[in-house]
């Protein structure tokens, strides 16, 4: 009896929630929420973008640039946006089927780390279109489907921009890097950033080293941060650059901490991938990736038909890439020579 | 390893071991009055949340503490009346406020801030140091006075702990409550006031613990911040053998294991770092295995009391 | 009375669910949106075509695995927290053989599955002597051992297994994987998890063992008076709960994740507890309470999208069934709570 009662309860529950499912089996998906109202002017249809994301869309960096690119893009468009953040690594691809689910157009993924899910979902959903930022060379053609595109900023650039700031501001000869996972492309920045310190600093007739890269092993935990930022000052460290989402925010915390202690900014950051200057005080310039633009780029293929298969490229020559405003901190002398850094990078002389 | 390695790590120890010392005080009061509590992590997370809220707004952190504090006593009277008054599984009420107050801290963050995506940083507490202006690099004078006013209060707790334990009448009292509680009651000890009373003192503490996360060491909130403090702070009063002096020392171990290993990741250690983090939950296994049954804790921990069997 | 008693024990959950909706209800239309149309959004996402029929059912698995598990050894007197452990103890090992011993198709399916239970079970066992032997409480052990087993998974997916730039293991050889059921996500591990629940209920409600093994988590001392080996039964049931848990790690590796990642099976162990317990210890009730719980989940991103009601709402819902539900089944063993029924009964009044 006891066992009847039991099964009748959680079948009845169960049933109540499929019937109350079932009544709508052959309706539509529902509207997507009301952020974009303006329908594409020509086909009379509002496309939808969806982004994942495994940091918050508040954390301060990476999470919130590339948030406010699919905004961005979506209101030059007239698409409809959603997000989900704050996943755990585990669950991307149950977030991305959501979506496909729901019949959205585009799913927007900020990061590499996402290539494995977004392959699978791409297979098993061949009329929706994913974008991948920081997506390798490689992964369009890998998707059976064909409707992958890769959004690349050169990693390489990326890590120069930075660089070239860090070797003409760093004063102990030591300059530092978080990453946030071990990814391609985070090791492309990395490596970008220090050989482009050393040389601007041989330039300068200075000598300045890199620590080793740090690894986070997750985008959101800036109390790891703040202790990876001490423990990197402890050695030495004076310029910071990162790719770890709201775990560059801890590191800031710290380096702010360190300073107002000592009294004077002696420790610097450098942000990305948008113009992060004034967030806080050390931050002495960023490093500018125009994902707006590049997610513009897909949104118009998704309504021409045309996408797929592709690598988007990001470079300073094209005008994704770019360095940020630079702080009062950076004098005037040293402000020109950078500018003139990024010149050579623009033509292709930079380490030549 | 030289000299400021060590001074550096017996520094961040200090600052990763304050949590733990609310969260485990919290744990400890519970306990001592036969509630075994594994819902820290959850309180803290909402006792974050508020925290970071309110001083925010009103711009105090310290009446940001404050606020943890009161909010971790309001969740924490769920667990109280389902535990006390209606003798529920407390393992398992633990858990369902750990499922509870970190879904509710995530909505109200999501609500209050909707969709934007500005960074939103608070003020942290000033410290002594800073307070009396004085600015130095040796490290007595990093180690005892560039605390903010929330690590003496800590430290204050865990000697008031001890000697209320030990050397008072009440305190004795409570702890019969967790050990003999119908003996407890003979002795006309008010047995259900007592163990309200000890889930008041710990919800404001797992509160005030979480609330020190967004007041006094990250200056942003996110979700899951608390990130296991909680479950280390359980561990922590097994591996302190429920004595005040012992949790400390656990704490300041644990705070210890975790600074070395981020030190570790950060000079390319050979060893995965994460062995380094399982040492407070293999020790506490350890622990409870070597001690065996007589000495683990108070006896009438996780046990219902019901009035009528008096 | 006796009926009376189970019809409570009935009534308690629905109640519960139903108030947590109701007070969901509230928190939605204080959001401004239409309660009713976010339900409905809801039970689109999880029931609303055949598709997302499948989602859920693909979603429920692993809290089938673990509801089992917890409600295999709570019938014992045993309160194993430790679901989680266990399971990706499992799949640890699945995933060693999976990738690593060059076995491929139905003989590595079986031999992960099996391996992966024996090592579930066997870290089970661990707790079950710590208790046994050392009389200590298996609710903490159990506890401690899952966040020993979840680090120990990052040293492999970080570490030891780890393939390529993204910290997570290579993927589980095609041949390998479960098949998928008519093409949806649900896989075959969808129905072993039935099986198992069939087959825990058939032990525990048809055989002399399971009601000697019932008895003892009744009544400890009674059972030891009836000269049944306690000290047995407690063990068999850590092995065999740890061992069904086992089972469902390798089952969602095979079927669902492909390879370990951060945030597998985070939180399945006490998710599973809850479906116990709503369930009444009853396997077959744990099943569709799991199936709900699945499609509160899967069905929340819908929602999100469709009235933008953030998806922490259904979190919110979901942990209110489990407040609710554990206090009230409490608050009818109350012997006051008890006495005022019987009151009632005797005046033949209907409860409400």
């Amino acid at each position: 009896m006891k066992k009847l009662l039991a099964l009748l309860l959680a079948l009845s529950m169960t049933l109540a929630l499929a019937a109350c499912g079932g009544n709508k089996t052959g309706g539509e998906t529902p509207a997507a929420s009301g952020d974009g109202d303006a329908a594409a002017a020509d086909s009379g249809k509002t496309y939808k973008v969806a982004m994942i994301c495994d940091s918050s869309i508040s954390d301060g960096g990476w999470g919130m640039a590339c948030y406010n690119a699919m905004i961005d893009a979506a209101e030059k468009h007239g698409w409809a946006t959603e997000v989900s953040d704050s996943i755990a690594q585990s669950a991307y691809y149950d977030n991305i089927v959501s979506y496909c689910d729901l019949g959205y157009d585009l799913i927007y993924a900020p990061g590499n780390q996402y290539t494995d899910a977004v392959l699978q979902a791409a297979e098993e959903y061949p009329d929706i279109a994913f974008a991948l930022l920081n997506g390798a060379e490689t992964t369009p053609a890998a998707a059976v489907n064909g409707n992958v595109t890769s959004l690349l900023p050169d990693a390489t650039q990326v890590g120069w921009i930075a660089g070239a700031l860090a070797g003409l501001m760093s004063e102990t000869g030591k300059v530092a890097f978080i990453g946030g996972m071990e990814l391609d492309t985070t090791k492309g920045k990395y490596e970008g950033f220090v050989e482009s310190a050393v040389y601007v600093a041989a330039q300068e007739g200075k000598e300045v080293s890199a620590l080793d890269i740090v690894y986070s092993g997750s985008f959101d935990a800036s109390d790891k941060g703040i202790e990876f930022a001490k423990a990197m000052m402890d050695q030495g460290a004076d310029v910071f650059f990162g790719d770890a989402s709201a775990v560059d925010s801890g590191a800031r915390q710290a380096i702010d901490e360190a300073n107002a202690a000592a009294g004077s900014v002696k420790v610097y950051d450098i942000a990305q991938p948008s113009d992060s200057l004034g967030q806080n005080e050390c931050i002495i310039g960023s490093q500018v990736t125009d994902n707006s633009s590049m997610v513009g780029l897909c949104m118009e293929a998704v309504e021409n038909g045309t996408f797929g298969g592709e690598t988007i490229y990001g470079t300073l020559q094209n005008g994704a890439l770019s360095a940020g405003a630079l702080s009062d901190l950076v004098p005037e002398d040293i402000q020109a020579k950078y500018l003139d850094y990024i010149e050579q990078m623009k033509n292709d002389t930079f380490m030549k | 390893m030289d000299q400021s390695f060590i001074s550096n790590l017996i520094l961040a120890s200090v600052r990763m071991a304050t949590p733990l010392i609310f969260l485990a005080l919290a744990e400890l009061y519970s306990q001592r009055a036969g509630l075994v509590h594994i819902g820290l992590e959850g309180l803290a997370a909402i006792g974050s949340l508020v925290g970071f809220l309110v001083s925010l707004i009103t711009g105090s952190p310290l009446l940001g503490v404050v606020a943890g504090a009161a909010v971790g006593i309001l969740v924490n009277m769920i667990y109280a009346y389902a535990t006390i008054d209606l003798c529920a599984e407390q393992t398992v009420y633990g858990m369902a406020i750990n499922i509870f107050a970190p879904a509710l801290a995530s909505f109200i963050y999501r609500v209050y801030f909707g969709a934007g995506s500005e960074l939103v940083q608070v003020s942290l507490m000033t410290s002594l140091s800073s307070l009396l202006n004085i600015s130095s690099e040796s490290f007595l004078v990093k180690l005892l006075l560039d605390q903010t006013p929330m690590v003496y209060l800590a430290y204050g707790l865990v000697i008031f702990t001890a000697i209320y334990f030990n050397k008072t009448k009440s305190g004795l009292n409570f702890k019969a409550v967790g050990e003999y509680p119908k003996a407890a009651a003979t002795l006309g000890i008010n047995v259900i006031g007592v163990k309200y009373g000890a889930s008041v003192i710990c919800g404001a503490l797992a509160g005030i613990g979480g609330a020190y996360l967004t007041t006094c060491y990250a200056t942003t909130y996110t979700d899951g911040n608390v990130a296991g403090r909680g479950f280390i702070a359980l561990a922590a009063v097994i591996f302190g053998r429920w004595s005040a002096g012992g949790v400390l020392l656990a704490c300041l171990f644990f705070g210890f294991c975790d600074a070395l290993q981020i030190r570790l990741q950060v000079s390319s250690f050979g060893v995965p770092y994460q062995f380094f983090q399982m040492i407070p939950y293999i020790a506490t296994v350890v622990v409870l295995a070597v001690i065996g049954t007589k000495q683990a804790g108070p006896k009438g921990s996780g046990k219902p009391y019901l009035r009528e069997e008096r | 009375m006796k009926n009376s008693g189970k019809l409570v024990n009935f009534l308690v959950p629905v109640i519960s669910i139903l108030l947590a909706f109701i007070i969901g209800c509230i928190i939605m239309a204080a959001l401004g949106a239409n309660p009713f149309t976010a339900l409905q959004a809801l039970c689109i996402g999880a029931f609303g075509s055949i598709r997302n029929v499948g989602t859920t059912l693909a979603r429920s698995t692993p809290l089938i695995f673990t509801g089992l598990c917890a409600c295999f050894a709570y019938r014992c007197g045993v309160f194993n927290l430790g679901g989680e452990g266990q399971f990706i103890m499992g799949s640890i090992v699945c995933c060693y053989i999976a990738t690593q011993s060059g076995i491929e198709g139905l003989p590595a399916i079986l031999l992960c599955l099996i391996a992966g239970a024996a090592a579930g079970g066997l870290w089970a066992l661990l707790a079950g002597v710590l208790k046994v032997y050392r009389g200590q409480n298996e609710m903490i052990i159990t506890i401690m051992l899952n966040y020993a087993a979840t680090l120990f998974m990052g040293v492999i997916y970080t570490n030891w297994l780890r393939e390529g730039s993204v910290p997570q293991t290579q993927s589980v050889p095609d041949a390998t994987k479960l098949s998928r059921l008519f093409g949806l996500r649900a896989t075959t591990a969808f129905v072993l998890a039935i099986l198992a629940g069939l087959l825990v209920y058939y032990f525990l409600f048809y055989t002399s063992k399971g009601f000697q093994l019932r008895a003892v988590g009744l009544n400890m001392t009674a059972a030891q008076f009836n000269g049944f080996a306690v000290k047995k039964y407690i063990l068999m049931s850590f092995v065999v709960s740890g061992a069904i848990a086992g089972l469902g790690g390798s089952a969602e590796l095979l079927g669902t994740q492909f390879r370990l990642i951060n945030g597998f099976a985070s939180g399945y162990g006490f998710d599973g507890v809850a479906m116990a317990l709503i369930g009444q210890l009853h396997p077959l009730a744990t099943i569709l309470v799991a199936i709900f719980f699945a499609a509160l989940r899967v069905g929340s991103t819908t929602m999100q999208a469709a009235t933008g009601v953030p998806t922490s709402v259904s979190d919110i819902i979901q942990a209110l069934v489990i407040v609710f539900t554990v206090a009230g089944l409490a608050m009818v063993k109350l012997p006051q709570f008890k006495a005022a029924m019987v009151k009632l009964f005797d005046k033949k009044k209907e409860v409400a």
